[in-house]
């Protein structure tokens, strides 16, 4: 670009053709305005030269490419970050940033508890319905309430101070002394339980979910009271009744759960502390009279009084027995639990929630990729919370740089008239 | 220097051998115009080593379609010494070097006659009842004799508005010499 052509068409003509005057008069034409001409040559004579000791040394410095290295001997990068340095700042306030990032981040990830969200909660489910206080029915999509009393009763009650999910079923299902006392019956709250439990998958995994039912049940120390299975293309269905310690009910129903979706879910508990102590103090009853019976035996003086009393003592001890049959019967039924399990294939069936986890089966690719796309889903999320932090706080340092700048260079304009 | 030189020197051996050209093209008519904001000898010296540091640190972050180098360098030069100038003011009021009458008289002396002498003189002290504003167009236009387009860079301002401030410095300037 030539001087020439320096001016706009947007000048007053009259300021573009003096500018116009100027520039000729500043390359020094042939025929410019002598009076500005000269201006320019006298401006130019009074220039300041940059020379001496400063213009040697700058000279220098040019020559090496400017080295680094302050005058206390620090250099390069740990210099510019110096609180003097000129990215101290920036250094700072990077910092600052990523602390609070991490540090909401860190609050949001323990705050929605890191994932495993469907095993844990149907896990709540099952542990918060375990022994409810009376009869009742708990669903997977509508629990019944749990009651409150029911926990802290059974806690009194038991003599081990075991964790909660073996202390509570263990009160319901604690062994009894076969001659034990009616007190102690009377004290205790006996809970019979049970469940319906229906698992979803797809058909071609039915097989594969029946096997893990199975093996579920077998390493929690239960049977499998019966089973059908039937495998078709198109769907295919297994039944299960199974049973199980009471103590192991809840654990059971979690990892059952996470074999295959699961569509429903109903817990049965049925209270018999009634029954349970009736009996026993029928059992306590007829031992007292045998007891009593045998001292009179023992006192009998004639044949009759003899033959008599021996009639009553097979009598009683056949009501002792009844008794006895009657209360190991309610035992049994405190003691294991039944679960119906129902497996059905459905071709739009999902991904169990924690399948691969805790089923006991082999960690299969496929569950090796369901893990990456947790993984990516959780990266995914913190990515999120963190831009949701990260964009505002990015936002704001920028319009804080902004505004700085125009504050900064409105300064120096400031400055510039000062000095008029 | 020539093309051949250019391509076989490595990045950054032609990198920095187009700074050191550019320094010494440039270095007087930098120092003139920090000069004339500081009206500090000493201060300009600092201030003009420091406008080259900055420069050849920042060089990779100059963009040829925003503007000429030499608009680039000397917008660096207008913020140092307008930084200095407000650090100046922050911590003391400004100290302006006097002139050396003395050492421009025996140099004016020495190879000019007494009517140039006068002129030149006429000249300076027009240039001291100048404006900030204006006597820093002066220094742009005539000493480091930058374009219109070139000081429009330097000022942040459009062409037009700075052949309109230059148009009004040279008027006044002309006035004061008269």
């Amino acid at each position: 670009m030539t001087r020439h052509q320096n001016t706009t068409d947007e000048l007053d003509p009259a300021v573009a053709a003096e500018l116009d005057a100027l520039e000729r008069a500043l390359t020094g034409e042939p025929g410019a305005d002598p009076v500005l001409s000269e201006l320019v040559r006298e401006v130019r004579a009074d220039i300041p030269a940059f020379d001496g000791p400063a213009r040697a040394s700058l000279d220098a410095r040019v020559e090496a490419g400017f080295p680094r290295g302050g005058r206390d001997g620090t250099t390069g990068f740990l210099a510019r970050l110096k609180p003097s340095g000129p990215l101290f700042r920036p250094a700072l306030s990077l910092a600052a940033v990523a602390v609070l990032g991490l540090a909401v981040t860190t609050v949001a990830l323990n705050g929605t508890g890191g994932g495993d969200v469907g095993g844990s909660a149907l896990s709540s489910v099952a542990e918060d319905s375990s022994v409810p206080e009376s009869t009742g029915a708990a669903t997977a999509g509508d629990a019944a309430p749990p009651a409150p009393g029911a926990a802290a009763q059974q806690q009194a009650l038991e003599d081990s101070t075991a964790s909660r999910e073996s202390a509570a079923p263990n009160a319901a299902i604690a062994p009894t002394p076969p001659t034990g006392s009616v007190g102690a019956l009377a004290g205790r709250r006996r809970v019979e339980r049970s469940a319906q439990l229906s698992l979803t998958t797809k058909p071609e995994d039915v097989q594969g979910v029946s096997d893990g039912v199975i093996r579920t049940v077998q390493a929690l120390g239960g049977v499998v009271a019966s089973s059908r299975i039937s495998i078709a293309p198109d769907g295919g269905e297994s039944f299960f009744e199974l049973q199980l310690p009471t103590s192991k009910l809840d654990r059971a129903i979690a990892q059952l759960s996470k074999l295959a979706s699961v569509s429903g879910l109903t817990q049965d508990s049925q209270d018999i502390t009634g029954s349970f102590v009736s009996v026993a103090d029928r059992l306590q009853d007829a031992r007292d009279e045998r007891a009593a019976l045998l001292k009179a035996l023992s006192r009998a003086q004639t044949d009759r009084q003899v033959s008599s009393l021996r009639a009553r003592i097979a009598d009683s001890r056949t009501r002792i027995a009844s008794a006895q049959a009657d209360l190991q019967r309610l035992k049994n039924r405190t003691d294991k639990a039944t679960v119906a399990l129902t497996v059905t294939g459905d071709p739009t069936a999902g991904d169990p929630a924690g399948k691969g986890e805790d089923e006991g089966g082999a960690w299969t690719p496929g569950d090796a990729l369901r893990d990456a796309g947790r993984v990516l889903e959780v990266a995914a999320g913190v990515a999120v919370v963190g831009a949701a932090v990260l964009l505002p706080l990015g936002l704001l340092a920028l319009l804080g740089h902004g505004a700085a700048r125009v504050t900064r260079r409105r300064a120096r304009e400031r400055t510039l008239d000062a000095t008029a | 220097m020539s093309d051949t030189l250019t391509m076989a020197l490595p990045h950054q051996n032609t990198a920095r051998m187009a700074f050191d050209a550019l320094y010494r093209q440039t270095a007087d008519d930098v120092f003139a115009y920090v000069l004339s904001l500081l009206r500090d000898r000493s201060a300009s010296e600092d201030v003009t080593a420091a406008v080259y540091e900055r420069a050849y640190r920042k060089r990779s972050g100059f963009k040829p379609d925003r503007g000429t180098e030499r608009a680039w360098l000397f917008g660096i030069a207008r913020n140092a010494a307008l930084d200095e100038l407000r650090r100046r003011s922050r911590t003391a009021a400004l100290v302006v070097e006097p002139d050396d009458p003395g050492a421009s008289a025996a140099f004016d002396a020495a190879h000019d006659d007494t009517e140039a002498v006068d002129r030149r003189a006429t000249v300076r002290a027009a240039l001291a009842t100048l404006e900030p504003r204006d006597r820093e167009l002066v220094a742009l236009k005539f000493q480091a004799g930058l374009t219109n387009v070139e000081i429009a860079g330097v000022l942040r301002i459009s062409e037009a508005n700075a052949g309109t401030r230059i148009h009004r410095a040279v008027t006044k300037l002309r006035e004061a010499c008269s």
